[in-house]
């Protein structure tokens, strides 16, 4: 992964040198061959294409901007009701994240998105501990972050 | 009770070299901008005690080798050398000089002597906050 980003850095400034043109826009020139070179050669590398796991990252960041969107929603609709009938609730979750950059990336997305707030960590780091404003399902609600945050993150890391 | 701080941990990772690069940026922005040495100084504390909170001071003596002391008597006499560069060409106490220069990848730059000054401020600043933290931290 680092090793592609740097060959593709290496080939852009090979076509730099050789053309004799030391602009900014030269060397963009050159990173996209580079680009293309290097998705040519796939097969040679023992791990996945770097340009593959940078739009993983650009998935990523705009399905948070959806959830985030989504959820303070759902946040307004709570506050704005006139009864009080919401379902205040602490659930554990176990994740299957390996590394600490990705479970601070999940505990902050959770975080991040309204209604829901990780309280702890448990000491083997298997566990989040997830306070919920309003819910009504625990299983369905540990299912959807799952199935998008955690998919998402695990799109990303993966070798 | 030791609890679970891989967020904290990981975060400050982060946070710390954003908070190092915006203190040299500041201090850097001292003389035509909001900035200078004694801003820049405190920033930088602040990314070394933010280390500390999440570490402890031990660990962060290993990370950073640094003898505070010293570095604020250099300061010191870096400040003073500078202000007193005059006194020996027959000027007075603090005269600052300057010229343009043509540096290479940045181009003409204007070098000043008070960026030295301002360099001796910025080690005594940092020094002294982190000998002040690091003595009241420090009695076990």
């Amino acid at each position: 992964m680092a090793f592609q980003i740097l060959l593709n850095f290496f080939i852009a400034f090979i076509w730099m040198f050789l053309s004799t043109n030391f602009a900014s826009s030269n060397f963009v020139v050159g990173f996209i061959l580079g680009m293309i070179m290097i998705y040519i050669m796939r097969n040679f590398f023992t791990s996945r294409l770097y340009i593959s796991r940078f739009w993983a990252v650009i998935k990523l960041v705009v399905l948070f901007m959806k959830e985030l969107i989504l959820a303070n929603f759902q946040v307004f609709m709570v506050i704005i009701k006139p009864k009080l009938d919401m379902n205040p609730a602490f659930f554990a979750m176990q994740t299957e994240l390996e590394q600490d950059w990705e479970i601070t990336l999940l505990s902050s997305l959770i975080t991040l998105t309204p209604g829901t707030i990780v309280v702890h960590l448990s000491d083997d780091s298997k566990t989040l501990y997830i306070h919920a404003i309003d819910i009504d399902d625990v299983d369905s609600a540990v299912d959807s972050i799952k199935n998008s945050f955690e998919k998402a993150i695990l799109e990303v890391s993966r070798s | 009770m030791k609890t679970n701080d891989v967020i904290l941990k990981t975060t400050s990772h982060v946070v710390f070299f954003i908070i190092f690069l915006f203190s040299i940026h500041v201090f850097l922005a001292g003389h035509f901008a909001p900035g200078g040495g004694f801003v820049g100084g405190l920033l930088t504390s602040s990314a070394i005690v933010l280390l500390l909170l999440v570490y402890d001071l031990k660990t962060v003596q290993k990370l950073l080798p640094i003898n505070y002391t010293i570095m604020t008597a250099s300061g010191l006499v870096l400040a003073l050398g500078t202000a007193s560069i005059g006194m020996f060409l027959g000027k007075p106490f603090f005269k600052h000089y300057f010229d343009h220069f043509y540096l290479p990848l940045i181009g003409d730059t204007e070098l000043h002597t008070a960026m030295l000054f301002d360099t001796g401020v910025y080690l005594v600043v940092v020094g002294v906050t982190l000998t002040i933290i690091q003595s009241i931290g420090g009695d076990d």
